[in-house]
């Protein structure tokens, strides 16, 4: 079959069954085009059909016949370099589609209105089919915006990033697009039952693994059994599907009951893993309750008589509330993928999108008993991860296990299936929460109790972070886990915090409601933290805060509100750092093994460098996300610039001082604080640093009550982590942060069947993440003093700039409608009911 | 227009029949696909001297939304086209794909399920979440039926031609609701080939809303279409439409009656709450239902008065 590829007559192999992503990817090596969720939904895989942007995934590949494809590889479009001006991108891995679909919406835009830039609502409309999962719209908006006026049309501008051409280009090769001699293609053959004992694996291929844990029995449905490889994904699936499992059935948890049956006894507890990162909580175990762990509480007792006794003389100052929150997934756009080599000398390649490329090459080596050196890692682009590819996960275990199998590469690249329903999210919650104050206005106790329900894992913690705010008043604090058959859930964008600050900022809020007192004041008077207050006095004197309404003081079908929540987080960081600098001719090419997960920290590294070392950009290069070279950190817990980027400066003055000879090379280290650590050691080289970060988030809603629906308006975000490396890129990752958790509050959700306990929200339809047209108008302030004690003096912004986002948007709903959401998401069906009361 | 002469062959080939493939090819059934792309008279809009229309099967829902003699003939079928999908979807999906389209019930589309749509006996729905469930109850499956399209028609008293049948309504294509088997009563081998509409009515307007929790791109929780014509401030024409409520599009002649009578918009529209049966989660579409037929009221109203 003929098609017209770039401009180019060529023949390619098709068949009737084929969609024409594949036909681009695996027939003609065009891996621009991503088939992130093959259902249509998520647009990553968008090309022109004769000018006309189309979903690939959906499209026959008969369709295409005699027509002209143009995919990101055949563009050449102001609006690719507008996007990458405007940083209209974070990971990258939807912005083949997005330009493609960016291109002829400019073109045609201005062909009928002339340079100008359009409404920001025909923008959003005309990039409906397109998701970004790190929130890159706001730059999305202002790119296409920027297009439009025909501002682009040159070489004006300078990329935000230093990879932002090859993310606009297709050229950026991500896990997914690797493709090896010989390579094989794997699938992970999953339970289909909640829990039951595996008799039997019957499966019609010549490889076959095993995943089943020793004692055979599946906890979940969707757990992996085993994986199959075969030529293509094709056959795999086919096998796959094929697969017969003999199931010994046992009943499954699916709810919290008392006397749900048991997931874990004693001898198997130790193998439930863990939800929170490196938050280790022992407890009692009691059938499927993993609890309490109390040791975050400060004079619990204390708390506990206080509110007892306010609760017993019905004081009006005690303000209680039960919140709950859904389960949430990661559901980054490049799905878990792997591609796994043994070279004859027996050594272990590992392509891998990963936000750990030094930790998974150590724990590979352990578990494949090889010595470090010969485990080889290459992340050089990854589609988003979110806390959800840290470690060695199923498919990395597949991958190699098959490819040993089988002789010969294997790929094993979850589908948008696998990656809602076993790929990690963040637990559900319950919280109750009791809240008194005294006389004066201040907190006089709290206590919290919060189950997280996180399927077969542990370590909800979300109480425990309740230490973190509000000064020194007597606390208890509770955390309970509660064990089910359903999926594990994994450490995520701040875990823990989103519940517990939906719980507490919310009571907060309803404490100044009651006592008539501005909220940002309230929480400037509880709140110790002198970073927050230069927040709470920038938050405070927004015009948009003076002029809010009373709570429920309006009428009629649409309601504007705006709501503030506080936020902090730990500042943590890798002590163990460091970066090499090798001069290559007239170029510096600085290592080191971390990865750029759309944080940017490449760009980070380069930046440094130029400054440091006054370079021109082209010789500058930066090499991450391989293994092979000095020790990183992994991009968890808000870690990785501020681990990095003071070795970067480190490593830039040896090298001055060594001089920029051919050939000299230095490696530069990540030198203590001052004052060093919370932590003496680092452990898993993680050390916890003194002080906290903080946020405060002001939010604008419009609640539509005949639809019950709220509408974001806009959001200001006060950020105080410190100096701030590359300012484009820090706000970036806080508007990611705001439109995650706009899709917490909002939409995210993950059903499971009650029944069977498989996962209905397994694609993008009915998985719901934010679109740009959800989008709110961002504004970011960066409050920079307050870290002089960290060497670098900044401090992770990833996770502080999301963790308070919901809570932000709860007590904007109470603002403009006097009803308090207590559940997540704010689902239609909720705040109409609510408002009905 | 005429029918092509090869339809008859393709009719007799065994397969799956595929149109623009937006819905076929995320569900992936076996096949094998019989294309119809090729059958190019079934594509575009005929108009008739008397102002009806015959909208091929293979026009693309892009096709229909862009159209203006269509915008300005029938416009509420214009604007649902245009708020349905996206627009990569809207690109290549045809009319007579939208119609015949499956459910997106969550367990019909998951494998690990069986029920009435897929071969098996029961409704997983019904013992599960039912928060997107139908909310008026004719039968044992649950699914909302998908296509916006066929609420539109169904409001636009439009007609279907099926190859080697008469012309028959709209709604006929899909029945009571009745069948929890299928989502259109079309046999094996029947091709759709074309919609004819009747002439406009002059004065109408008309609006269509899509309750959704996002601004874009999501399925109908509700879906609503009025057609309405004012004279001297009262309604003399109306038409209503709804989706995303039952297993087949409705038309609500409680409603259209109550707003020939002279009922205020508020009053007609909360009669289309009487049908309906809640399940455990799903009663806010009762509200959600009398809410967006009252949008559609109100919008279509104001846009008639001038």
């Amino acid at each position: 079959m003929k098609i017209i590829l770039n401009g180019v007559p060529t023949v390619v192999d098709a068949h009737s069954g084929d969609v024409v992503v594949d036909v681009l990817r695996e027939g003609q090596g065009l891996t621009g085009a991503k088939a992130a969720c093959r259902t249509g939904v998520c647009g990553a895989c968008t090309v022109m059909v004769d000018g006309v942007p189309q979903a690939s995934c959906l499209l026959p590949a008969a369709a295409a016949r005699e027509r002209e494809i143009t995919t990101v590889e055949g563009l050449d479009h102001p609006v690719q370099r507008a996007f990458a001006v405007h940083d209209g991108l974070q990971c990258g891995y939807c912005t083949p589609g997005f330009v493609v679909e960016a291109a002829a919406f400019v073109d045609a835009w201005r062909a009928s209105h002339g340079d100008v830039a359009p409404p920001r609502e025909r923008i959003a409309a005309a990039m409906a089919g397109h998701l970004c999962r790190c929130g890159a719209y706001q730059g999305i908006y202002a790119a296409i915006a920027a297009a439009c006026r025909g501002e682009h049309d040159g070489d004006a501008g300078v990329p935000a990033r230093v990879e932002a051409m090859d993310k606009v280009t297709g050229r950026a090769r991500y896990t997914t697009d690797v493709r090896l001699d010989g390579q094989l293609e794997g699938v992970i053959v999953r339970s289909t039952r909640a829990h039951a004992r595996v008799t039997a694996v019957k499966v019609d291929a010549a490889h076959v693994i095993d995943l089943l844990p020793p004692d055979r029995i599946v906890r979940y449905a969707g757990q992996p059994v085993a994986a199959v490889a075969a030529p293509t994904r094709r056959e795999a699936l086919a096998i796959a599907e094929g697969a017969e499992i003999g199931y010994d059935p046992i009943p499954a948890a699916l709810d919290d009951a008392p006397g749900a049956p048991v997931v874990y006894d004693e001898h198997t507890r130790k193998q439930a893993p863990s939800a929170s990162e490196g938050l280790e909580l022992p407890g009692p175990w009691n059938g499927n309750v993993h609890g309490p762990f109390t040791r975050a509480s400060w004079r619990g007792r204390t708390a506990v008589k206080r509110i007892e006794a306010a609760r017993g003389a019905a004081d009006p100052r005690l303000v209680t509330g039960t919140f709950t929150t859904a389960v949430q997934v990661h559901t980054p756009l490049e799905p878990h993928a792997c591609v796994a080599r043994w070279d004859t000398g027996g050594d272990l390649h590992l392509y891998l999108s990963t936000q750990s490329v030094g930790l998974v090459a150590e724990q590979a080596a352990k578990r494949w008993n090889l010595p470090a050196e010969r485990v080889h890692v290459t992340a050089d682009h990854v589609g988003g991860a979110f806390g959800a590819k840290n470690g060695i996960t199923a498919e990395t275990i597949a991958a190699v296990e098959l490819a040993r199998a089988c002789g010969a590469p294997v790929r094993v690249v979850f589908s948008r299936a696998d990656e809602l329903t076993d790929a990690g999210n963040r637990p559900g919650t319950r919280t109750t929460l009791e809240l008194l104050t005294d006389d004066k206005g201040d907190l006089a106790a709290l206590t919290v109790d919060a189950h997280g329900r996180g399927g077969v894992s542990v370590g909800s913690a979300v109480a425990v972070f309740a230490r973190l705010m509000y000064g020194t008043a007597p606390r208890r604090l509770r955390d309970y886990d509660v064990i089910t058959n359903e999926p594990p859930g994994t450490p995520f964008r701040g875990p823990g915090a989103p519940p517990m600050l939906w719980a507490l900022e919310q009571a907060v809020d309803e404490v100044a409601h009651r006592r008539g007192e501005d909220p940002i004041a309230l929480r400037r008077r509880w709140d110790g933290n002198r970073k927050r207050h230069a927040l709470y006095d920038w938050a405070a004197a927004l015009p948009a805060w003076a002029g809010r309404a009373a709570a429920g003081s309006q009428e009629g079908r649409f309601r504007r509100g705006i709501g503030v929540a506080a936020a902090n987080w730990a500042y943590m960081l890798d002590p163990g750092t460091e970066i090499e600098l090798q001069v290559e001719g007239d170029v510096v090419v600085a290592r080191t093994t971390t990865q750029d997960i759309g944080t940017g920290i490449r760009s980070v590294i380069a930046e440094i460098l130029r400054d440091e070392l006054g370079l021109p950009a082209e010789r500058v290069r930066v090499e991450i996300g391989r293994t092979g070279t000095v020790h990183g950190p992994p991009s968890i817990g808000s870690r990785t610039t501020t681990s990095v980027a003071p070795a970067v400066r480190d490593a830039a003055r040896r090298l001055r001082e060594r001089g920029l000879a051919d050939g000299a090379k230095v490696v530069g280290r990540r030198r203590r604080d001052r004052r060093g650590y919370v932590t003496p050691i680092a452990v898993g080289g993680m050390a916890l640093g003194r002080g906290f970060s903080g946020a405060v988030h002001v939010t604008e809603v419009e609640v539509d009550t005949r639809f019950g629906t709220v509408r974001p308006l806009r959001v200001w975000a006060g950020i105080a982590v410190g100096h701030i490396y590359a300012e484009r890129l820090a706000r970036s990752q806080c508007e990611g942060g705001i439109v995650q958790g706009i899709g917490y509050a909002l939409y995210e959700e993950r059903h499971v069947d009650p029944v069977t306990g498989t996962v209905l929200t397994a694609n993008l339809d009915d998985y719901r993440i934010p679109g740009i047209g959800d989008t709110p108008e961002m504004t970011v302030h960066f409050h920079q003093d307050g870290w002089e004690h960290v060497n670098g003096r900044g401090v992770g912004v990833g996770e502080v700039s999301t963790i308070g986002v919901a809570a932000s948007v709860g007590n904007a709903v109470h603002n403009a409608t006097g009803w308090r959401p207590h559940d997540l998401p704010i689902r239609p069906d909720r705040l109409l009911e609510g408002m009905r009361k | 227009m005429s029918v092509p002469t090869d339809i008859g062959e393709i009719a007799r080939r065994g397969g799956e029949f595929r149109a623009g493939g937006t819905d076929l090819m995320a569900r992936h059934p076996a096949g094998p696909y019989v294309d119809l792309h090729d059958l190019h008279d079934l594509s575009g809009i005929t108009w008739q001297p008397d102002g009806s229309a015959r909208i091929g099967a293979l026009t693309t829902v892009a096709e229909l939304a862009g159209d203006e003699r269509l915008r300005a003939a029938h416009p509420s079928l214009a604007l649902t086209a245009g708020a349905l999908a996206t627009p990569q979807i809207r690109a290549v999906a045809t009319v007579g794909g939208n119609l015949l389209q499956r459910n997106r019930c969550s367990y019909y589309r998951n494998p690990s399920f069986s029920c009435h749509q897929s071969g098996g006996d029961s409704c997983p729905a019904r013992t599960g979440l039912t928060l997107y469930s139908a909310v008026i109850d004719t039968g044992p499956c649950v699914a909302p039926h998908p296509s916006s399209l066929a609420m539109a028609l169904l409001g636009c008293d439009a007609s279907v031609e099926v190859h080697g049948r008469a012309p028959f309504d709209v709604g006929e294509l899909y029945g009571d609701g009745s069948d929890p088997t299928r989502d259109h009563l079309l046999g094996p081998g029947e091709i759709l080939v074309a919609i004819d509409l009747p002439p406009p009515v002059p004065g109408e307007r008309a609006a269509y809303h899509r309750a959704i929790a996002r601004s874009e791109a999501e399925w109908p929780l509700v879906e609503a279409a009025a057609r309405l014509v004012v004279s001297d401030e009262r309604i003399t024409f109306a038409a209503v439409a709804v989706g995303g409520v039952a297993r087949v599009p409705l038309r609500l002649p409680e409603v259209e009656e109550a707003l020939l009578a002279g009922e205020t918009l508020d009053h007609a529209a909360a009669r289309a709450a009487t049908r309906c049966a809640p399940a455990a989660q799903n009663g806010y579409k009762v509200a959600l239902l009398t809410g967006t037929v009252l949008e559609v009221l109100e919008r279509a109203f104001d846009a008639a008065r001038g």
